[in-house]
């Protein structure tokens, strides 16, 4: 099937600028990726019908610009080189097939897409159109001007294939909307969005596929957009569920002026499996699935970072024993944990300077402070001494420490340790 | 049917109604015998609000998490949403909670944490909620109640002994240390426990002491004359 790319040239546009407008093309296809300095490239294959054919594309596109204040030409045809030359040396903006040809002829030498330095010395040569450049033999062109214009050529004349590497990699799986009227209230989104998420969850069905992560892009009618994404802890094709996490992100947009362009995007994918509906009442898998919801809704609000399973890990320091990990991860086996090891139910980390007060150098203390607060000790027990294992690198910035639980007059039960130097430290709270 | 038995009738099914509202209650979690028999409920009821207060976190934390690991069974959840991560769940294993069936959430904003414990509650998976709440206004105490009505969660709302009472918990208990005994181990702590506030009870006073895997109430006497201090006071 002929590609079918569009050009776009906004002179005088350039950074920031051209990136917003490059994901605001979006819009018309995910093929799109900045093309130099001023210009934007969009692969529109299979996608002008859409928009009513080329013509109305192009009319559409630069209409859109010109009310975002821009000054822009486009040009489609079936070659990127082509449709950049239409758009900056043209006079006729939809060329395809053998036509290209002739309207190529009479363009000047700089349509080539060459360093200004070729198309300088080409001219004082007196070859100043494409047409001539055609005419010489390719030998003799590659001796004196280098491959640089020979691989100009070919990908013009379709003897190259041009890869075109799109801004934001495409969805597997895509769906958009275009509002005839802009849509500006929440309850309205949420509308569209459930029409979008019907149209997706239904092929990921199909496919038994499941979304890991989706992202819904709002256009707004001045010409930004407005991204919101949704991440699960396991691969979900549910439509409640998923309406549900995006519900907390819509009430977040702004709308402004309006949304007038809806996609929604699949960009992270795992199997899952068809589901078994089931005739009994109690249905386990139903249960564990609530539960992952539950996990998903604290992540999109507080982090997935903040929602931790506990895992157990062999070390004898209790800043290594206890591992806080992702609930989205799968589960890890945990070590084994001796319960004659009492430890502390707050565990006081970076541990506490104190003060202590003993009755002897070197022996236990008979008090300590926290602050101003004075804590006399009754009775104690411990040593218990940690070391760092040997393979940890930093080891421990406290050497081997002797643990004690104490308990003050107050009955308040605490762990504190003395590090090698002699040097005192909370460590905990014990029940 | 006489008309006078029509009577009867209905007044059974208006009370049939009402004591509904009672077995909501009827799933109950052992505390120790001493308050068992003084519950109303003949232990504490499962569902609903319990707020623990405490000048010692730390001792709230292990209180809640032996009623807590009475009442999950292999496939619910023990939640546990603070806004720090001070939380050293080994310090839990001791009081029976396993730690592959334990949620740790820290909320970071301050206006999320009832949000936290609310969705925790709703979750019918959830068995325990375990938070730890500066203070909660009456809108949101009610909601939480509510919640774990629905669920069938049981939430303890822990915060410290000065913080506002939280309106709509069913009891309401203040933990305290209590100097030990001479040779009494650190595995077998002590722990003062009063019920300040009971819905359908008398407040009361226990000492209680975790030894080997039971809350043991210990000087019931004394747990009598300050429980009428408690009443006059």
């Amino acid at each position: 099937m002929a590609r079918c790319f569009l050009s776009v040239y906004c002179p005088g546009i350039a950074g920031d600028r051209l990136i917003r407008v490059v994901e605001w093309c979006d819009r018309y296809s995910p093929l799109v990726a900045p093309d130099g300095p001023d210009g934007i490239i969009l692969d529109v294959t299979g996608c002008t019908h859409l928009f009513g054919g080329e013509g109305p594309l192009l009319l559409d596109i630069r209409r859109r610009l010109h009310r975002m204040g821009l000054e822009s030409y486009g040009a489609i045809a079936d070659a990127w080189s082509i449709a950049w030359a239409l758009a900056r040396f043209g006079r006729r903006f939809i060329v395809h097939g053998e036509a290209a040809a002739s309207v190529l002829d009479p363009m000047p030498v700089e349509a080539l897409r060459i360093p200004a330095e070729l198309a300088e010395e080409l001219r004082r040569l007196g070859i100043s159109t494409i047409a001539a450049v055609r005419k010489i033999p390719r030998r003799s062109l590659a001796a004196r001007f280098g491959s640089t214009l020979l691989w100009r050529l070919d990908r013009m004349f379709h003897q190259a294939e041009e890869p075109l590497t799109p801004w934001r990699p495409p969805a597997p799986y895509r769906a958009s909307r275009i509002s005839g009227e802009p849509v500006s209230t929440v309850q309205d989104v949420s509308y569209v969005l459930r029409d979008l998420l019907r149209e997706i969850c239904t092929r990921l069905e199909r496919d038994h596929l499941g979304s890991r992560r989706m992202e819904l892009a709002c256009y707004r009618l001045d010409g930004t957009v407005d991204r919101c994404e949704v991440r699960t802890s396991k691969p979900t094709r549910s439509l409640s569920h998923l309406m549900r996490l995006f519900g907390e992100k819509l009430a977040a947009l702004q709308s402004d002026f309006g949304f007038e362009t809806f996609v929604l995007s699949v960009s992270d994918l795992e199997a899952l499996a068809p589901e078994q509906l089931s005739l009994s009442q109690v249905d386990s898998t139903k249960e564990e699935e609530t539960f992952d919801a539950l996990v998903d809704r604290f992540g999109m609000r507080l982090g997935f970072g903040d929602v931790n399973r506990v895992r157990v890990c062999e070390s004898y320091l209790p800043e290594y024993a206890v591992e806080f990990r992702s609930a989205t991860e799968p589960a890890m086996a945990s070590a084994d944990w001796p319960p004659y090891r009492i430890r502390p139910i707050r565990l006081v980390q970076p541990p506490m300077r104190i003060e202590v007060s003993t009755l002897i150098p070197g022996g236990l203390p008979v008090q300590f402070f926290i602050g101003r607060q004075k804590h006399r000790i009754l009775r104690s027990e411990g040593p218990e001494r940690l070391a760092s294992e040997w393979w940890r690198e930093n080891g421990s910035r406290w050497g081997e420490r002797d643990y004690y639980r104490i308990e003050d007059d107050n009955g308040y039960r605490f762990w504190i340790f003395c590090d090698s130097s002699g040097r005192w430290f909370l460590h905990g709270h014990l029940a | 049917m006489p008309p006078s038995n029509l009577v009867v009738e209905k007044l059974r099914q208006q009370i049939d109604c009402l004591e509904e509202t009672q077995s909501r209650f009827s799933r109950t979690i052992p505390v120790a015998d001493a308050i068992d028999d003084w519950l109303p409920y003949g232990g504490l009821p499962a569902g609903c609000v319990h707020e623990v207060k405490g000048n010692n976190l730390a001792s709230a934390i292990a209180f809640s998490a032996v009623l807590s690991s009475r009442l999950v069974a292999d496939r619910g959840y023990i939640l546990y949403v603070a806004p720090d991560r001070f939380l050293y769940p080994l310090g839990l294993l001791p009081y029976g909670v396993k730690l592959d069936r334990l949620l740790h959430i820290s909320v970071r904003r301050s206006r999320d944490l009832a949000w936290a414990v609310m969705e925790a509650l709703r979750c019918p998976q959830v068995s325990s909620v375990i938070a730890v709440l500066g203070g909660l206004d009456l809108t949101d105490s009610r909601r939480l109640q509510l919640a774990a009505e629905t669920s069938g969660a049981t939430g303890f709302l822990l915060g410290s002994a000065g913080s506002a009472p939280i309106s709509s918990a069913m009891t309401r208990w203040k933990i305290s240390s209590i100097v030990s005994k001479s040779g009494q181990r650190f595995d077998q702590p002590l722990w003062g426990v009063d019920l300040l506030y009971c819905r359908g009870g008398r407040p009361g006073r226990w000492i209680l002491e975790w030894r080997g895997q039971k809350l043991n109430s210990i000087l019931t006497q004394l747990a009598q004359q300050v429980s009428c201090e408690a009443l006059a006071g």
